[in-house]
């Protein structure tokens, strides 16, 4: 496979203030990328700049091999990007979906073109083509909007929060939609998504963002606190049901958010008597989701109102017979977080 | 009060047997803000357009500037204009004092800054989603421009009817530019200021009436566009 992105030292900055600081992130060329993080971690900003919307302060973008000295209309239109409440142009259905291609001057089979991108995203073209903006429910608005982008065959389509702020279904034939171009067309797919299942069901990869930096290239646990500082050294998160989670101090005294790796968490039926990790809080198991081509599993566990994730492979999942709904306790030791 | 109601009976006479000399006020006044408002649109679109658009040093001066302009009193353009167009002013030479030409000079010196600043206010409120919307499927430096203000259409053509409303109705420019000739540059506006002088409240009444039907029907029209413009 061929990287398609090629980021070099990205940094963004708006005001003096740096929200974005990448040094090295490759996509690979017909690949699912899947982006989690909290809001305000850089998220929004990395998908504009990876559709050239933007420029950064500083560093290089490769695009096929390509350094990309100037954004011009020709390389913004190989990548295209779905907001997560994706607005239509004040005209009818068609002209929306038409738009990019009169903008590209592609006049042959416009009509064939603009119903078959209808038709994909499950919206029969009699019906609503000549339908205006207004007439459109939220679901219908951001199929629309898809549909926009699908009919320009784009070399790479960025979604953020395609399916947030509508209903399942809608939700469902986007997501179709979205894999059926990806398998037709090897549209590179770069995607938002607080759907853990969409993730990492569909994704090859999926990168963690906080603060402005990829922090994994998997998903970690987010600890944002309050933490209450302990005389050994060590600070310690209450949970709602009277659980603790300690960790040891960071180095700096200065109580933030602290991460922990799901590698660092086992999994156990029973409790495991004594050992060097300081944690063990017991939970319920809520969700459990299949690496896309890994042999593990992400176990997702309500501790205290509090959702904690673990990787275990397949076997250890089999062997623990988890499902969710079962009581688990989770271990992991004070020394396994990183301080952000 | 007697007088008020027997000023509306014969203002409907008026209005139904067609008097030559108030139909005249009429098709003058049309005429004239016809003309004036399509020059005031064809330049205060554009520029209105391009200041709130795009960003360049200056800017909030030229917003400020224009922005004053709104309160223009319709006499100081008269005045102005008058200056200008007089005998011995810089264009007396081309003859427009006391001409149709003159008073569309000074509707389009008064409808300008009301089309470029609603225009610049429509084009800064919109939102930062259409431009995005636009960028990412594709659109050129010059269609985004385009595209943006055909976005904004709604809100621009209210911009266009408010500063219609202005033209149609001023009495300081036509007065003092058109000098409210019979059959020549008599308005509706100044028909009115001259019959109530006279004490002919009917004819007065008459050209009210048909005043009022205009800014009636512009005023929906803006409604209309506003309430599209929101959806």
């Amino acid at each position: 496979m061929t990287a398609i992105y090629e980021l070099r030292n990205i940094i963004q900055r708006y005001s003096n203030r740096t929200v974005l600081d990448i040094p090295d992130l490759e996509i690979e060329k017909g690949a699912i990328v899947g982006i989690t993080g909290p809001n305000g971690s850089g998220k929004s900003t990395l998908l504009r700049i990876l559709a050239f919307l933007e420029r950064p302060a500083a560093g290089e973008i490769f695009f096929n091999g390509e350094h990309v000295r100037d954004i011009d209309d020709r390389l913004r239109r190989k990548a295209t990007l779905l907001l997560q409440e994706s607005r239509l142009l004040k005209r009818t259905v068609f002209d929306n979906v038409a738009y990019g291609l009169n903008a590209r001057g592609i006049r042959k089979d416009l009509t064939a073109k603009v119903h078959e991108a209808l038709r994909m995203v499950g919206l029969d073209p009699g019906e609503f083509a000549v339908r205006s903006w207004f007439q459109l429910s939220g679901g219908e608005s951001q199929r629309v909007a898809l549909a926009s982008r699908l009919v320009l065959e784009p070399e790479v389509l960025i979604l953020d929060e395609p399916t947030a702020s509508i209903d399942a279904l809608s939700g469902m034939i986007i997501t179709r939609a979205i894999l059926k171009a990806r398998e037709m067309l090897g549209t590179t797919i770069v995607i938002v998504s607080h759907d853990v299942d969409w993730a990492y069901g569909a994704s090859d990869e999926v990168l963690s963002m906080f603060s402005g930096r990829i922090r994994s290239k998997a998903i970690e646990n987010i600890l944002h606190g309050p933490w209450q500082k302990n005389h050994d050294g060590t600070v310690c998160m209450h949970l709602d049901d009277g659980q603790a989670i300690t960790a040891i101090a960071p180095p700096d005294g200065d109580l933030f958010t602290a991460l922990l790796d799901p590698e660092d968490i086992i999994l156990s039926m029973d409790n495991p008597g004594s050992t060097s990790a300081r944690n063990t809080v017991k939970g319920t198991v809520v969700r459990m989701n299949l690496e896309n081509g890994e042999r593990s599993v992400l176990v997702t566990v309500s501790v205290g109102g509090f959702n904690m994730t673990s990787r275990v492979t397949t076997g250890s999942l089999s062997r623990l017979g988890l499902v969710p709904g079962k009581q688990v306790l989770m271990v992991f030791k004070a020394t396994a977080f990183r301080w952000v | 009060m007697g007088y008020l109601v027997e000023g509306f009976k014969t203002a409907f006479v008026i209005l139904f047997t067609g008097q030559e000399e108030t139909f005249s006020a009429i098709f003058t006044t049309l005429k004239v803000s016809t003309f004036s408002i399509t020059i005031t649109l064809a330049v205060g679109i554009p520029l209105g357009f391009l200041l709130g658009y795009y960003s360049f040093p200056g800017k909030r001066v030229c917003r400020t500037v224009v922005d004053t302009l709104l309160a223009l009193p319709t006499v100081v353009v008269g005045l102005l204009v008058y200056a200008f167009i007089s005998r011995v002013g810089p264009l007396g030479s081309f003859g427009l004092l006391f001409s149709l030409k003159g008073v569309a000079i000074g509707q389009f010196v008064l409808g300008l800054p009301i089309v470029v600043s609603l225009t610049a206010s429509a084009t800064e409120q919109m939102e930062n989603s259409v431009r995005l919307t636009l960028m990412t499927l594709g659109a050129s430096p010059g269609q985004l421009a385009a595209s943006s203000l055909w976005e904004g259409r709604y809100a621009v053509l209210a911009a266009a009817m408010t500063a219609y409303s202005r033209i149609i109705s001023e009495v300081g420019v036509s007065m003092m530019i058109g000098g409210n000739i019979k059959w020549r540059t008599r308005t509706i506006t100044t028909a009115i200021a001259l019959e109530t002088g006279k004490g002919q409240f009917a004819e007065g009444i008459a050209l009210g009436i048909v005043l009022l039907g205009i800014a009636f029907t512009v005023n929906a029209v803006v409604s209309l566009a506003r309430r599209r413009a929101s959806s």
